[in-house]
């Protein structure tokens, strides 16, 4: 008979192995990965036994699926909920048991946690996650993009696939002085006098981002219960990403007395689409912030930034040329309404760090 | 005179509802296709993991049946047959 129990040390190379087979397009050095898997989902802060990641075992023993777990503490109303962060979820080999995913996910959602959630479900898991009442959440949902440089911008996703295209991305800039010089087009940026001006940002270190995180989560109704630690912890893991480009971590200050009204995480380099992970910002701070951000990004000739939409930034993202496509899915689980009715009316901060983006697990290359 | 005994009544009160959602749910309504007790679901494309859940909410909810994680098997679920067998299972006990 199938099994699905915890995870343990010696699951780990076969869970490498999957992970490599049915997730990643290039080659990973399975060891590298593997040792990292025992530190994300056996050690530090993201081991809880009794919220464990789980593995999915055929009859002869051999691991056929997994099902990566981060234990987040929240808050709610001044009471601790338990969250189980789903992240990597993948079962092969379904010829011989195509009901493996199936019954990996009602164990995992069956467990101790107050609710479950994932941010990067994609359609065949989200079609699962439905049949169990997990909630898809279209505002947290979506991917969002801001073409900063439109012709540097289709080199670089052409370069994507022929990396040779990159060598013409000098040979554009024309076009792209031209993009911006039309102001009317949705595509280009042009830094004009606004009152992000009146703010200034700056590189900050991961001990003082971890400080101030907290205070810009005080607005949302559930949001996660990171002490310093975590934060820290969960900020130099997203520091060794090698994929992305480099890792930007800068605070926006008022210039008036210096305070603090927000704070953006994006990876990426000159030429180069970059990945914000994430924004936070006081209540009515979020257009600054975005200002602020996308003006750096602008600074280093980057062509674009792409993101994940959080309810509290899509009013500030209006007007101010961002698009927006579906890719995955964020979807919630729980079995108290008024949990879901603070993701669904918007009031829950998840994604980014609240969730796996942090991770090298997206983002690095284990070679 | 022939006439059902009631074991006979009682499968049948789990295979028309059980049928009637294949039918509904994974042969989208098509009445002209075959669909003998022994057909396997899986070798014949209608059900995956996906589809099992549907089924497995559908059995819950009609029949007041805890369908636990580890009876989510083909060997349960692969057949109209199997299906119906493994329901009056569970209600016997």
């Amino acid at each position: 008979m199938p099994e699905i129990r915890p995870v343990t040390a010696q699951d780990l190379p076969a869970i490498a192995l999957l992970f490599q087979r049915l997730l990643r397009s290039e080659g990973v050095e399975l060891n590298a990965l593997a040792d990292y898997m025992k530190t994300l989902f056996l050690e530090g802060p993201n081991y809880d036994p009794d919220l464990p990641s789980k593995v999915h075992v055929r009859d002869d023993g051999t691991v056929s699926g997994f099902f990566g777990i981060f234990p987040l503490v929240m808050e709610y109303a001044g009471k601790t909920m338990r969250a189980a962060v789903c992240g990597t979820f993948m079962v092969e080999a379904r010829e011989d048991d195509p009901f493996a995913g199936a019954r990996l996910l009602r164990d995992v959602l069956a467990g101790p946690q107050d609710l479950s959630f994932t941010e990067t479900s994609n359609d065949l898991a989200t079609a699962l996650w439905r049949r169990v009442n997990g909630h898809v959440l279209p505002d947290y949902s979506l991917e969002w993009l801001r073409i900063l440089r439109p012709a540097s911008f289709v080199a670089d996703r052409a370069a994507e696939r022929v990396p040779a295209a990159r060598l013409i991305t000098p040979l554009l800039r024309p076009f792209d002085a031209l993009a911006q010089r039309r102001k009317s087009n949705w595509m280009g940026y042009v830094p004009e006098a606004s009152r992000a001006d009146a703010f200034s940002d700056a590189d900050v270190s991961e001990d003082e981002a971890a400080e101030l995180i907290p205070t810009f989560l005080r607005q949302f109704a559930l949001r996660p219960q990171w002490d310093a630690e975590r934060l820290r912890y969960m900020l130099a893991e997203a520091r060794q990403k090698a994929l992305h480009g480099e890792r930007v971590l800068r605070v926006v200050r008022a210039r008036s007395n210096g305070a603090p009204v927000g704070l953006y995480l994006y990876y990426g380099d000159a030429g180069r689409l970059g990945r914000v992970v994430q924004i936070l910002s006081l209540p009515g701070r979020e257009g600054t912030v975005i200002d602020r951000m996308l003006n750096h990004a602008d600074s280093r000739n980057m062509p674009a930034l792409r993101g994940r939409t959080q309810p509290a930034l899509l009013s500030a993202m209006m007007g101010r040329k961002i698009a927006f496509v579906h890719a995955s899915s964020t979807i919630v689980h729980s079995r108290h309404p008024e949990l879901m009715e603070a993701f669904t009316s918007g009031r829950a901060f998840i994604n980014g760090l609240a969730g796996e983006g942090w991770t090298r697990l997206i983002g690095d290359r284990f070679a | 005179m022939m006439g059902h005994t009631g074991t006979e009544t009682m499968i049948d009160d789990i295979r028309t509802p059980i049928r009637a959602f294949i039918v509904e749910n994974f042969l989208f309504g098509d009445e002209s296709q075959p669909l003998p007790d022994d057909m396997s679901l899986i070798d014949n494309d209608l059900v995956d993991s996906t589809g099992i859940l549907e089924l497995v909410g559908f059995i819950e909810k009609e029949f007041g049946l805890k369908v636990e994680d580890r009876e989510i098997v083909p060997a349960n679920l692969d057949s109209l047959a199997r299906i119906v067998a493994y329901i009056d299972g569970k209600r016997a006990h």
